[in-house]
């Protein structure tokens, strides 16, 4: 078994275990704690929506049972960022007052404010968690805060950093700094260094699909479109998550597949969709774009990139209403967004190919060409090329 | 965007730490072969299982041997001079001193591959069966006895009841890892339960309330919301006018297994010179391969420059050990939960001497728990309480202000029960608390029977024995100066007004030790494992 069926084979067998155990004692605080984590671990290993709402029931009951315990609390801010339910994640957090002033809900709150377009907070935070403390997981955090709008070499360094921090014991986190440092150089066209990155993840923690995932994007990156799509239809009976249905669609429609491209796309637009109408938030960002570029629904994309930005202003849902905006003829505004997003200082290629390209519609040529050459100066390729 | 970046959601967090092998029980170590030869038996979590090693592990004995030197300063102790004690410490281990080592890891085929660094003959390796008695055979032509693998844990102690004593709630309740405050509660520690203690008294209705059970868990409350307080004035008395013990003499690792590193290595094979270096110094050390050392072409960013030991640390690693992380370290029983509270920066081994002042000032604090609780049973106490009538939960910043409270403590000469410790009749010292955990090693005086503190032997009742560092060795009990095996005897129990009426902790170990190489006794069957 590789490394990843080793670990989901171990946490179901866990989960089973202490669901033995509750059965006997549904009162056991500790086990049903245990419970719920290792619950989000195997969500997290899957990241099938399937598990989340198990743990979010695990959650609920918890809650109600014992009251806001600050783990169980912690758990739910986690769980409820991840999902772009910041405000949530706030009110999670406060539930427990005490979580507010401590590293993991620090951590949560920063990222909560980078989410929400404040970044200047969001960087002090990471930087004084990582003063306090350089655990891994906070500089991977002020990582990814660099790679967007500072350093990408300080971002990388930053990574190595809390590589550093792993131990053998913790080699799945470890495969995941790889890919941060993997999609980094992707960012940059740097295709054989994320390769290696990628590589290295594979290595560290065999046989999980998000590798593969990201092996694909780098496979459409390099224009190996038919290793993509094989790659893609591989993962995705693996792992359920319609991203990567709305991915292959949207690959094969580049090779000219339209037919088989569309079954894709619309099953991912329907899971999206689903997810939506239960309540879900985090599948807008994901709709805005599939609207804009898959289905070709301009208007429905910008819908959609609204309602996303209501949840979480930031460089990146700025940047997709102004795509979805100039895509739907809305030059204008979608200018106007576009400047938003630039003003954040955000250093990403795709956002600047963005600008470019609304500045030429606008009849802004001198502008376009500067945010080409932007575009170009972070990543020489053109290639902006990202699965979620 | 960090949609789905978030560190956390690979991160597995909070309440579902895993049981690890880099978890070390104890470090012990005695002379045999009539002192021409050193046992040294490091022993830790029987993980994967009871005589299987984990292969991410590294696994160093430290050792050294000295002249015995006694403390020159003997009368006239004051703060100044055990700082200057703790400097001359560390000038030593970090200066001259290049302790030997022995160093296990383990191969894929599970055997165990096994170093000598810095010995007089030099470096040489061997790889070893796992389970079985061993000898390896030195480029010197000596021989080493080794047994690597599963026995019982020789560890026979009242866990519970310690953690009663400090008020350590982890054991009692559900405490998440954030809540780092809420793990020893402020209120007073004690021997004596507190009328009142509502947080922490025996429960009869729950017996079972904070013993690990058979199945793995211990029964444990919800902790309840803050602050956490007594509000009492005097310990709890029966209708007998008896007090209540918070130990019960239970043997919490009865039937439980370790994995061990146990080594027989002649005197003369660590020290050219055995006859004038009595003292062999040993510590132990568990290692986890860092993830950049288990994938190949990583490359190594050493960039923890914040803590001035860990500097320190990193300049003098070797190749190997560059690939692995330092995570837990044994020297003296109760140098790490006693005395560092088990804080992971404080784990440090011999070079502890940075803790020098953060020791002063939680002896301190520990003695206003246990001395006044000492002083009640109408026992003498080494620790200055002002005659307080009860435990006091007391915490210092500085060690000028705790020294004076601890000066006994700290210095007296803990005495033995009879002289069989010291089978030569020769002129050793009694050796005295600050050096017995400043630095943090098991010094095996080879003229003793290497019974705790020369040493520590497998049937030293070691937490007993360091309780009576709070008694007045000054006094005496019936015509008898008070000794560290005082709080071991049953008689003594019956004649205080206490109940249970037991010593704290279990005379005995679960299993009866063996008079011969390997010592520790058969491990238990895999089910007794939990």
């Amino acid at each position: 078994m590789s490394g990843y069926e080793v670990e989901l084979a171990r946490a179901r067998r866990d989960i089973g275990a202490l669901e033995v155990m509750i059965g006997r004692n549904e009162r056991a605080l500790e086990l049903r704690v245990r419970l719920a984590y290792r619950q989000f671990h195997l969500a997290s290993l899957t990241e099938d929506e399937v598990e989340f709402e198990r743990l979010g029931k695990l959650i609920t009951t918890l809650i109600d049972d014992f009251g806001p315990l600050e783990d169980v609390c912690l758990l739910k801010a986690n769980v409820d960022a991840r999902f772009h339910r910041l405000d949530e994640a706030r009110q999670d957090l406060s539930m427990c007052p005490p979580l507010v002033q401590r590293r993991a809900g620090r951590a949560i709150l920063a990222e909560v404010d980078f989410q929400q377009g404040r970044y200047a907070e969001a960087r002090h935070a990471f930087a004084m968690l990582a003063e306090q403390e350089r655990t891994w997981d906070v500089l991977a955090r002020l990582a990814h805060w660099e790679s967007k709008l500072g350093d990408p070499d300080e971002a990388d360094r930053l990574y190595e950093e809390a590589e550093d921090q792993l131990t053998a014991k913790e080699m799945r986190s470890f495969a995941w700094v790889e890919l941060q440092r993997g999609d980094l150089a992707l960012a940059r066209g740097r295709f054989t260094n994320a390769q290696a990155h990628y590589q290295r993840a594979a290595a560290a923690f065999p046989g999980h699909w998000l590798t593969d995932q990201r092996d694909a994007a780098l496979r459409i990156a390099e224009g190996k479109a038919h290793i993509a799509e094989a790659l893609l239809r591989s993962v995705i009976p693996r792992c359920p998550k319609p991203e990567l249905k709305q991915a292959l669609g949207e690959l094969l429609t580049s090779l000219g597949k339209t037919e088989e491209a569309r079954g894709w796309l619309e099953k991912a637009a329907a899971a999206f969709l689903q997810s939506v109408q239960e309540g879900g938030v985090h599948y807008y960002h994901h709709l805005a774009e599939l609207y804009a570029d898959g289905l070709g629904q301009p208007a429905e994309a910008v819908r959609w990139a609204r309602k996303d930005i209501a949840q979480r202003s930031n460089f990146s849902t700025q940047s997709m209403l102004a795509w979805t905006l100039l895509k739907n003829g809305e030059i204008a505004e979608g200018l106007r967004w576009i400047r938003v997003a630039l003003a954040s200082g955000v250093r990403d290629a795709g956002v600047f190919a963005t600008a470019a390209a609304l500045c030429r519609a606008s009849g802004d040529a001198a502008n376009g060409e500067q945010y080409d050459r932007a575009a170009v100066a972070i990543n020489p390729t053109r290639q902006h090329v990202h699965i979620h | 965007m960090a949609d789905h970046n978030d560190p956390n959601a690979v991160n597995s967090i909070f309440s579902d730490i895993n049981y690890s092998a880099a978890d070390l029980y104890d470090l012990f170590g005695f002379p045999t072969d009539e002192g021409r030869a050193a046992l040294l038996a490091l022993t830790f979590a029987a993980t994967p299982k009871t005589g299987e090693l984990d292969g991410d592990m590294l696994y160093r004995l430290l050792v050294t041997s000295q002249p015995r030197v006694a403390f020159p300063e003997h009368d006239d102790v004051n703060l100044d001079t055990v700082l200057r004690y703790f400097q001359a410490v560390k000038d030593k281990y970090l200066g001259e001193l290049t302790p030997a080592e022995i160093r296990v890891t383990t191969t894929e085929d599970q055997h165990a591959r096994v170093q000598f660094f810095g010995f007089p003959c030099g470096y040489f390796s061997t790889t070893v069966d796992l389970n079985r008695i061993v000898s390896i055979q030195a480029p010197d032509g000596r021989v080493i006895s080794a047994f690597i693998g599963g026995r019982d844990d020789a560890f026979f102690n009242d866990l519970t009841g310690f953690f009663r004593s400090i008020n350590y709630a982890p054991q009692f309740y559900h405490v998440p890892h954030t809540m780092t405050e809420a793990r020893e509660l402020p209120i007073p520690k004690t021997l004596l339960e507190l009328d009142g203690n509502d947080l922490f008294n025996f429960r009869p209705e729950f017996p079972t309330w904070g013993f690990m059970q058979r199945d793995g868990t211990t029964p444990k409350l919800q902790l309840p919301p803050g602050p956490w307080e007594w509000r009492g004035d005097r310990f709890k008395k029966d209708a007998n006018g008896h007090y209540r013990f918070v130990y019960d003499g239970s043997d919490c690792r009865a039937g439980q297994n370790c994995n061990a590193i146990i080594l027989e290595i002649p005197h003369a094979f660590i020290t050219p010179d055995p006859g004038a270096n009595r003292i062999v110094n040993a510590w132990g050390e568990s290692w986890v391969r860092k993830a950049t050392g288990k994938v190949a072409a990583i490359p190594d960013n050493q960039s923890w420059l914040e803590h001035p030991w860990k500097a320190w640390r990193a300049q003098s690693l070797d190749e190997e050990l560059r690939n692995y992380k330092l995570v837990d370290t044994d020297g003296q029983p109760f140098a790490d939960a006693g005395l560092s509270e088990r804080e992971d920066d404080r784990q440090l081994g011999a070079n502890n001497f940075w803790l020098g002042p953060h020791f002063i000032k939680r002896l301190a604090h520990l003695g206003w728990g246990f001395g006044p609780a000492i002083s009640a049973l109408g026992l003498k106490c080494s620790f200055d309480h002002d005659n307080s009538p009860v435990s006091v939960h007391r915490m210092y910043d500085s060690a000028l202000a705790a020294f004076p409270r601890v000066r006994q403590t700290l210095f007296q000469p803990l005495n033995m029960p009879d002289e069989s410790w010291n089978p030569k009749r020769l002129n050793i010292p009694l050796r005295r608390p600050f050096e017995i955990f400043i630095p943090n090693v098991c010094a095996l005086d080879m003229d003793t029977t290497g019974t705790w503190p020369f040493g520590r032997r497998l049937e030293d009742q070691v937490a007993t024995r360091f309780l009576s560092l709070f008694l007045d060795m000054t006094a005496e009990l019936n015509g008898k100066r008070y000794h560290i095996d005082m709080l071991g005897d049953p008689a003594l129990w019956a004649s205080l007004p206490i109940e249970p009426k037991t010593p704290p902790n279990p005379l005995k170990n679960d299993k009866e030790f063996l008079p011969h190489f390997p010592y520790l006794a058969e491990p238990w069957p895999e089910p007794g494992q939990y």
